[in-house]
């Protein structure tokens, strides 16, 4: 059977190289843990700040392999009828009403009590069949026949109780239902946890998972990353966004920007048709970087100090 | 390539990371897919399997490259130059035995693989302390064939040939640098495989002495300690808490919601309960008498304070000193020393204590912060007020109005009630009076107090 293990990726560079193709830069050291959780068919732990790309790299991901992205968030209450399936109640008793009328006709010529029930014994399964079931994320992933990408966004944010049920999709790729029986994955889904670290996993979720810390990009990394996402923006002016970025970075601020920050910063850069970083622009548009009021304030600051160090270093 | 793989696995174990038979098996397979051609991929690629979290890759990375380093019979270049011009003087010297030959070949890779079997052979991998390292050497030594060398250098020295004599002198020398070699080995497989004997056995040494016996160097493992207890307690105490979120049934939204399935509930709504929060009011005593226990004390406050953010503390020693905002604005040291110096100095005074506790904690005018049914309220002290009025009304007020009283006092239990010490006047008025005189005993008692208090 064809499936997206079939053939691909047969070394780190080829993924680095595919991936940059796809629009994401990706270090070796993420390369790497793409390469193995591909070959060895294990989930994939992803941790770090908020923005860095944990969800954009399972986007790519489904995308360079030509499988379809399902993602499920996580929160807290997130409970097996959310993430796995539901019935459809309404469906099942609209279609007992409609059907009451034809009853008479269905029953035929059961004339006794035990002969209706026999009657009814042999079509009850049809209101448990996956016609009234509604399929959530986990259910319609392991159901892909050609394989996906199933993207368990913000994991830490989950229950316990979730957690325990989620060991028995990711160690087996099945799930048993009780009205229907069990349901085995044909291919495994490629499967991307994100975690920003809300709450220490249970070990058992751990061991089951390859782990990959997604770190505040290299200064050289994130100018690689602009020039991919934004490329109409002039060498110097990337240079000195990078720079002012990582000086941000250094700061004690409550959000430290991430990468999509900076990706946005870059954007309105080049909205705006600005030809250097200076002192009234950053004033104006700080917003985009920096999420909370004090942050804003704490930078505005010291802001002489720091764009003086941002030019002085070209 | 199995046996480097369970030795390295050994040593990563050494590192304090665990790993499971079935994460070996996974390592196994990485090692399969990835080989050694790129050591940075491969250390990448294992680190990604077995290190589970930032701590442990620290550690894992260290690990990594103390295994997988090849620096031994590595000439020194200076050394190299001078070499050579000996060895013309001395001519063709052979040597008989195999490791003579390879010594005066300078075959570093030879030379370092029959080490690493020599080593493997008497299973270095048990090393454990560094009291270990003469008698590893010597095994490796041993096992490489180092009598052999003995016996050509008695050969040669032999005779009064002094061309054999300079040889002789050479074989000595080439000895010397073996051994160099094994000890420098020797020293770093402990390194991997001894990393973390030595801290495990003083962790454990410290969980279990008197607080009044350990050292302020210890400090920082302490820390470490209370804080990893801390971290577990705070676990288990959220787990409780979630627990507890569902409530009665919110009856008009699962009517509103069912409205479309005839009113029949298919859904439910439920209105969550409001939880219950329940709150510890914790004071500690910092006086001159229980200066020994004091700082381990606030420790272990400011680390519960770092895990449950409802944790009220205070110290004193004549009068209550509130160190909630000392806790959050200083690092961990810093804290204790502000908190010993704010608290600390005067003599000891419950009655004064209680009595700023009574303003502060059952008359502020700020409600919430007063002491009602849902606080616990732990005193850490001894009880030794230098006979001054107890003020047991006060304490017994107290007992009235919180969910439970504790007293934990780091004496042990026969010198209570002797001299100034008024535990008998206070016991009637404490849920729980307990000894903790160490750190496991204090941990077992928060660990009980936190599951009653959020049950």
């Amino acid at each position: 059977m064809k499936n997206m293990y079939s053939h691909r990726f047969q070394s780190v560079e080829e993924i680095q190289d595919e991936f940059e193709k796809g629009g994401y830069i990706c270090s070796k050291e993420i390369a790497t843990c793409l390469y193995i959780a591909y070959n060895l068919q294990k989930p994939m732990m992803v941790e770090g700040p908020a923005g860095v790309g944990k969800t954009e790299m399972a986007k790519t991901t489904a995308e360079i392999l030509g499988v379809p992205l399902i993602r499920l968030q996580c929160y807290e209450g997130l409970d097996e009828s959310k993430a796995l399936y539901e019935w459809k109640y309404g469906k099942q008793l609209l279609y007992t009403q409609l059907l009451k009328e034809k009853l008479n006709d269905f029953m035929g010529d059961a004339e006794t009590m035990e002969e209706s029930m026999a009657v009814l014994h042999s079509k009850e399964d049809l209101f448990f069949s996956e016609d009234f079931l509604e399929p959530r994320p986990l259910f319609k992933a392991l159901k892909e026949k050609a394989g996906c990408v199933l993207l368990i966004d913000e994991v830490d944010k989950s229950d316990h109780e979730f957690e325990a049920f989620l060991l028995e999709i990711l160690s087996e790729f099945q799930v048993s239902i009780p009205e229907i029986g069990t349901l085995t994955a044909d291919v495994k889904p490629f499967v991307f946890l994100t975690s920003n670290n809300n709450r220490e996993m249970s070990d058992a979720l751990k061991r089951r998972c390859l782990h990959l810390n997604v770190p505040y990009p290299e200064a050289d990394l994130e100018r690689r990353i602009l020039n991919s996402r934004v490329p109409e923006l002039s060498e110097n002016l990337q240079k000195n966004l990078v720079d002012f970025i990582h000086k941000l970075r250094d700061m004690d601020l409550k959000k430290a920007p991430s990468i999509s920050e900076t990706i946005d910063w870059a954007r309105v850069l080049v909205l705006l048709h600005a030809e250097e970083l200076d002192k009234e622009f950053v004033e104006t548009t700080l917003n985009t970087v920096l999420k909370f009021e004090d942050d804003i304030e704490a930078v505005n600051e010291q802001l002489d100090s720091l764009l003086e160090s941002v030019h002085s270093a070209e | 390539m199995q046996a480097v793989l369970e030795d390295f696995l050994k040593a990563v174990r050494s590192h304090d990371i665990t790993v499971s038979s079935a994460e070996s098996i996974e390592a196994g397979h990485t090692f399969e897919l990835i080989g050694f051609e790129s050591r940075e991929i491969l250390k990448y690629a294992l680190s990604a399997t077995l290190a589970k979290n930032l701590e442990e890759r620290e550690s894992f990375s260290k690990c990594f490259d103390g295994f997988f380093s090849f620096e031994s019979f590595k000439e020194r270049t200076e050394q190299a130059e001078e070499k050579k011009q000996i060895e013309q003087e001395l001519g063709e010297y052979q040597g008989d035995s195999e490791l003579v030959k390879m010594m005066l070949a300078k075959d570093q890779v030879a030379l370092s693989n029959k080490m690493k079997k020599a080593a493997r052979e008497i299973g270095i991998t048990d090393i454990w302390f560094f009291t270990q390292k003469g008698i590893y050497s010597q095994k490796i030594m041993k096992q490489m064939g180092s009598a052999q060398i003995g016996e050509e250098i008695a050969a040669l020295s032999g005779g009064t040939c002094p061309t054999a004599m300079a040889q002789a002198n050479q074989l000595r020398q080439v000895r010397k640098t073996l051994q160099s070699e094994v000890q420098g080995f020797v020293e770093q497989q402990l390194s991997i495989y001894g990393a973390n004997t030595n801290k495990r056995l003083r962790e454990e040494f410290l969980t279990n002495a008197r607080l009044s016996n350990i050292e302020r160097r210890d400090f920082h493992r302490m820390h470490e300690i209370v804080r990893k207890m801390a971290k577990r307690m705070s676990d288990t105490y959220s787990k409780k808490r979630k627990q507890t979120q569902r409530g009665q049934l919110d009856f008009r939204k699962t009517m509103r919601k069912n409205v479309a399935y005839d009113g029949v509930p298919f859904e439910t709504f439920w209105r969550t309960k409001n939880v219950d929060k329940p709150k510890i009011v914790a004071i500690c005593d910092v006086s001159g008498s229980v200066s020994d226990y004091s700082r381990f004390l606030l420790l272990f406050l400011y680390s519960l304070k770092d895990v449950l953010s409802r944790i009220d503390s205070f110290a004193f020693s004549s009068s209550l000193v509130d160190v909630n905002t000392i806790f959050e604005d200083y690092a961990v040291e810093q804290a204790i020393e502000v908190a010993l110096k704010e608290g600390g100095g005067g003599s000891t005074d419950y009655g004064q204590t209680f009595m700023d506790l009574k303003r502060d904690r059952l008359e502020n005018s700020n409600n919430l912060l007063n002491i009602d049914n849902k606080t616990s309220v732990i005193i850490l002290g001894d009880a030794r007020n230098n006979y001054g009025d107890p003020r047991t009304d006060i304490l017994k007020l107290v007992y009235q109005r919180a969910k439970r009283v504790i007293w934990l006092n780091p004496e042990p239990k026969i010198s209570w009630n002797t001299g100034d010490s008024e535990m008998d006047k206070y016991r009637p008025y404490c849920h729980l009076v307990s000894e903790c005189s160490t750190i496991k005993q204090l941990n077992n008692m928060i660990d009980d107090l936190l599951k009653v208090s959020f049950a």
